[in-house]
């Protein structure tokens, strides 16, 4: 299998959305630092953090993170057990939340058990 | 519709007593608790297996149910939903618990690398050349992990022809969603594409390390935070490392840990050359995935060999990750770039004769292109690379000969049998400053990563 091909092109058309998110952000952030702060999102002072991985699923952010530094590995390659050890550490790696950490997981041992 | 409230009712009720029934089973309690637990387990499980029945049943009438009545019960069935939901969730949870009791919950994995190559380096005689990563990697628990790390190779100038180091020894506790801590021998954050990028052979497109390593710390041993959370109000992610180590030692008059006079020798963990201590970091933002922009620094009050008293010491290094893929462009396209300065202040021995001072600084550009997408057998698995990296010192203080800087230019071709696979071969030119010519050098590298 070439992983290359892997859903990858998918990953850009999001990031391209993503970008025009951030712009649309941007214009919305006055209004909406004030009255989300109150909503369900973790606040950290003196802003809105959102979690991304709140409304990303596992398989969107293994394509996105998990190529950064090396070549995307194939959920087929390891079993779920062997990647709840890979993904501990990947997360210390790339740097990522736990929720998205817990998400790549949960996509990557339902991928690999099929 | 009674009915199915008495089936909701008994789910709530029985899994209201599994968080009582996983908190009394402790683990540590030992043997004697251990039959209890086992017992009181498969139970669990049986009636979870119900459970899922049950409600898969219920989800089942309800996706009827929802056909039917299409606009008149819809808030009924959506309570019903959620109420499932809700269950369903809790089932996931507890579940979760229960799987944490089992015995036989550390796991580890053997990962790591193995590679072999034929090297030629001007001025020396041509070799092949083996080498073995091996790494234990240990999932103590869902919030602890441990790495370990050794790195075996042969080298000519050893004793037995060979030579061993370790590479990690660490121990990290996830702390909660954004935060981990850390202690122990870990790989460096200093200069991120260097450190954290690249060091195993089958995560990097060309054979040889670049220049720019030189400045940078392969290794931290010491305690550290590290993590990362989105930025304010959706403008991306930031990730962040911070760590207090031991830090480098300054070359005053010899080679040191491999660093010649006026420069930073980074075996760090001799506690004998290390009385200063070392406190660094690196930022990265990405404002996008698929772009990171990093920032390190790291501070020290270096120990210098000979009778130099103790100066500081600063590393300052920006570095850039990006890649794209895309059907426009048959494949994935990579960039990363780093620059490193490495400050030494004035140091001044006890007869104030000897003053050191000084800058050295170096990075690079690294570009490869691998047509992934281009739907022609063989070549989608081959891949492009290169590579412009430089090295400037004050004169005297790099190279042996008098020169102020080396620049290389590096070309690689590789081919990806697989994502862990690869065969590479590189050429790489080299020069010194004042028309000098350095070695110029070919690999041939085949990495597996495991
Ligand atoms: C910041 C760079 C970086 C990112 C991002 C990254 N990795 Fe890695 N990954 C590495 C390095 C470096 C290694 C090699 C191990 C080492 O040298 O410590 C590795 C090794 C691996 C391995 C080999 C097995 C092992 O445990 O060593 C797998 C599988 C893997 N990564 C999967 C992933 C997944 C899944 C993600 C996304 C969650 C990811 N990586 C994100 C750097 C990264």
């Amino acid at each position: 299998m070439n992983l290359m091909k892997y859903k990858i092109t998918r990953s850009i058309t999001i990031t391209a959305a993503a970008m025009g998110l951030v712009v649309m952000a941007g214009c919305a952030s006055n209004k909406s630092t004030k009255s989300s702060s109150a909503a369900a999102k973790p606040a950290v002072w003196p802003l809105t953090i959102k979690d991304p991985a709140a409304n990303e699923s596992g398989a969107q952010i293994w394509a996105e993170n998990c190529m950064r530094c090396h070549q995307l590995r194939s959920p087929s390659q390891y079993t779920p057990a062997q990647w709840g050890i890979i993904v501990q550490y990947m997360r210390l790696r790339a740097g990522l939340t736990g929720t998205q950490a817990k998400k790549v997981l949960a996509f990557l041992q339902s991928a690999s058990a099929h | 519709m009674t009915q199915k409230r008495r089936v909701l009712i008994s789910m709530a009720a029985a899994l209201a007593i599994m968080p009582a029934a996983a908190a009394w089973a402790d683990p540590a309690g030992g043997g004697a608790d251990y039959q209890k637990l086992e017992h009181k387990y498969q139970q669990l499980q049986e009636q979870m297996a119900t459970m899922a029945k049950q409600m898969s049943a219920m989800q089942k009438q309800q996706a009827a149910l929802k056909a039917s009545q299409a606009k008149a019960a819809t808030t009924d069935t959506a309570a019903i939903d959620r109420e499932v939901k809700r269950l369903y969730r809790r089932v996931m949870k507890d579940s979760q618990k229960i799987s944490n009791l089992e015995p036989g919950n550390i796991q580890v994995l053997i990962a790591g690398d193995v590679n072999f190559q034929f090297q030629h380096v001007d001025g020396s005689a041509s070799t092949f050349y083996a080498d073995s990563s091996p790494m234990i990697q240990v999932r103590v628990d869902k919030n602890i992990f441990i790495n370990t790390a050794f790195d075996f190779y042969t080298s000519a100038g050893a004793a037995g022809g060979s030579a061993a180091d370790i590479g990690a020894a660490n121990i990290n506790y996830e702390l909660n969603n954004y935060v981990t801590l850390g202690g122990g021998l870990v790989t460096s954050p200093i200069g991120g594409i260097v450190g954290q990028y690249n060091p195993a052979p089958w995560n990097r497109w060309l054979v040889d390390g670049s220049l720019e390593g030189a400045l940078l710390p392969p290794n931290e041993l010491g305690v550290w935070t590290r993590g990362g959370l989105p930025a304010p109000d959706n403008m991306g992610y930031l990730t962040y490392f911070l760590f207090v180590s031991n830090g480098p030692v300054l070359a005053t008059t010899h080679d040191i840990n491999g660093a010649s006079y006026n420069n930073l020798g980074f075996g760090n963990w001799n506690p004998a050359a290390q009385n200063g201590k070392t406190v660094g970091g690196r930022f990265s933002y990405l404002p996008i995935p698929n772009i990171e922009l990093g920032y390190s620094f790291e501070w020290s009050r270096p120990s210098a060999d000979g009778s130099i008293t103790t100066t500081n010491s600063l590393i300052n290094a920006v570095d850039i990750n990006t890649y794209y893929v895309n059907k426009k462009i048959d494949g994935l396209f990579r960039f990363r770039g780093g620059w490193t300065w490495d400050q030494v202040g004035q140091g001044i021995d006890s007869t104030g004769a000897f003053s050191l001072g000084g800058m050295s600084n170096g990075g690079q550009l690294e570009v490869a292109y691998q047509p992934s997408l281009c739907g022609i057998k063989y070549l989608d698995k081959m891949m492009a690379a290169f590579r412009y990296d430089r090295i400037d010192g004050p004169a005297a203080a790099n190279f042996s000969n008098g020169a102020s800087h080396e620049q290389r230019y590096s070309i690689g071709l590789d081919y990806w049998l697989h994502s862990n696979a690869v065969l590479k071969f590189e050429y790489e030119f080299d020069n010194l400053s004042n028309g000098l010519h350095g070695n110029d050098a070919m690999y041939v590298q085949f990495a597996v990563g495991i």
